[in-house]
């Protein structure tokens, strides 16, 4: 990122209640999540002049969000996609900003993920009609997303001795956070006999290896870092972004290369090249926890440990809090609430600002008890550089490093 | 056009749809093929307009043999589509075919999504899905020419370790 380096940084965050029944449009829903990042700025109305969202159909365009909050746009784009969504449109508005073609960009997704349009293809979606691409694999049973990476996630297995309990930790973990966070779907602990002895969805997936589909809004806001000196909050500095970078073969990754090897292993040069660190100069990771299995995946890819130890790496302490580098502090979208990416880059603003939402009653002004029992706190102590690792699908993936 | 019901889904191809209008119709032949560069040989799967390796256009059908091994899988339990859940458990195989194996690099393959199914089409059992073990295409008819090429085991020895999912 010739030159961009720390030019750009996140200055608002905001979301919705996360819930299974939100009761309410998906445009009612992100005008109160931009609402809620722009207070979280400080910014006026006539301060935002660009959004942009992500959405495949399930969604409202940035255009009828804007007007609800008096917003006159210079700018405006709705992209087709999900997940690894967040961190490339983060890339995104520093482009339409550092083009000149507006100054501070609110990005938003908006989803009733359970209770309309479900990812999995139940709900609005059962009836579309299969055509396309989607002919070689729906025909034969395959059609959510934990039954397109299932293959991905058993042949790690196989070619490491990866296992169901070693990957259960991640799950683990993720609901460890969620116990400290007020506004997680699933707060309860649970332990690797829980999610090794919870039903099968796919093999190897079982019931708790999978995230918890969610209705939600969810916003981040970009701006120029000259811009962001007057604002509310510290701002969290872009060191690095990469933002939908690709394995070959994309329309069928399977026919490329080792199937266990994914986007990560071509994004890591890129993002951390532009930020000049290596992954043990990170503090805190959010993965794209769609399945447990993933976080394994992109850890691994991104050279956090070494490839074929993933299962070992997620299972020794290291992402659990108070370990040396926690993993989706919030729970994610395993036990949190799924937001198509947009959470772990808002969790990790919040851990840069050392004022992350739990329990503790100074969380507001940064006073946190780093007492990491049921119900109590999740603020990392001297957070300074987060990491988001971004998943579409095994062949694609974005990644984002942020600085306080 | 091709409108197909199967398992509660609509299988739709237009005339328009380059890719797909001949692979499901061929498939009713009972004949595996797939499409083959005409510069540097290579075959690709799924259908698809220009070579991956070498971008040329011009392509001609090619039948392979249909035999292979499990190079991945999965068994679903929790059926997405209504239509499958009478169908549970049942294993969605990757196959890699024997052809073009480990080219044009080590790793690459031409690899295919099926169901791995008994020879008279139900659901093999879950106990005999495993990586590395052999297979061989067979034909599941729809219509009169539409035909889904789905993969059922042979008493082949297998190709490397197999490998199932403990437990």
């Amino acid at each position: 990122m010739a030159g961009l380096k720390d030019k750009y940084c996140i200055v608002g965050v905001g979301e919705t209640e996360y819930s299974k029944r939100s009761g309410r449009s998906t445009r009612a829903m992100a005008v109160e999540a931009v609402k809620t990042a722009m207070a979280d700025a400080g910014l006026k109305a006539s301060d935002v002049d660009g959004m942009m969202s992500y959405q495949s159909g399930d969604s409202t365009p940035a255009n009828w969000v804007a007007p609800d909050l008096g917003l006159r746009l210079n700018f405006y784009m709705d992209v087709f996609g999900g997940g690894s969504s967040s961190e490339a449109l983060v890339g995104l508005a520093m482009g339409a900003i550092e083009s000149g073609m507006c100054n501070t960009v609110a990005i938003f997704r908006s989803m009733n993920g359970y209770s309309d349009f479900r990812i999995g293809g139940t709900g609005a979606r059962a009836a579309q009609p299969v055509r396309g691409l989607d002919l070689a694999q729906m025909p034969f049973g395959m059609r959510s997303a934990g039954q397109s990476f299932a293959p991905t996630f058993m042949r790690h297995m196989y070619e490491y001795g990866t296992t169901s309990e070693q990957v259960a930790r991640v799950r683990v973990a993720h609901s460890t956070h969620a116990s400290q966070n007020p506004k997680a779907l699933l707060k309860e602990r649970v332990t690797v006999a829980d999610v090794v002895g919870s039903r099968w969805i796919t093999k190897p997936l079982h019931l708790l290896d999978c995230c918890v589909e969610t209705d939600n809004a969810t916003c981040i806001i970009v701006t120029s870092t000259d811009r962001a000196r007057d604002l509310k909050q510290k701002p969290a500095y872009v060191m690095g972004v990469a933002g939908r970078v690709n394995k070959t073969r994309t329309d069928f990754h399977w026919a490329a290369g080792p199937i266990s090897r994914v986007a990560g292993y071509y994004a890591k040069d890129i993002v951390f090249g532009q930020a000049g660190i290596k992954p043990e100069d990170v503090d805190v990771t959010g993965s794209y926890d769609a399945f447990t299995f993933t976080t394994m995946l992109q850890l691994e890819e991104y050279g956090f440990c070494k490839k074929s130890e993933g299962g070992q790496y997620v299972s020794s302490g290291t992402i659990e809090l108070g370990g040396r580098r926690p993993n989706n502090t919030s729970g994610g979208h395993l036990c949190e609430g799924y937001t198509h990416g947009m959470s772990m880059v808002i969790e990790n603003v919040r851990q840069l600002r050392g004022r992350v939402d739990d329990y503790c009653p100074g969380w507001a002004e940064g006073k946190h008890s780093y007492d990491y029992s049921p119900g109590k706190c999740r603020q990392v102590k001297d957070a300074k550089i987060t990491m988001n690792l971004g998943w579409a699908m095994p062949p694609t993936g974005s990644a984002l490093i942020l600085h306080s | 056009m091709a409108n197909v019901e199967y398992r509660g889904m609509n299988l739709v191809i237009p005339e328009n749809d380059s890719e797909w209008r001949e692979h499901f119709k061929l498939a009713r032949g009972h004949k595996l093929m797939l499409r083959a560069c005409k510069a540097c040989g290579l075959m690709r799967y799924p259908p698809s307009h220009g070579c991956p390796w070498c971008a040329t256009l011009e392509w001609e059908w090619k039948e392979v043999s249909g035999k292979g091994h499990i190079y991945s899988y999965e068994v679903v339990h929790h059926a997405i589509q209504p239509g499958f859940k009478e169908w549970t458990p049942y294993a969605v195989v990757l196959v890699e075919l024997d052809e073009q194996r480990g080219k044009p690099t080590p790793d690459e393959a031409l690899r295919i999504i099926a169901n791995l199914v008994t020879p008279d089409g139900k659901p093999e059992a879950e106990a005999e899905v495993a990586i590395g073990k052999r297979v061989r295409v067979v034909f599941q008819d729809l219509t009169a020419d539409f035909a889904l090429p789905q993969f059922t085991l042979t008493d082949e020895p297998p190709v490397g370790r197999v490998w199932s999912l403990p437990g």
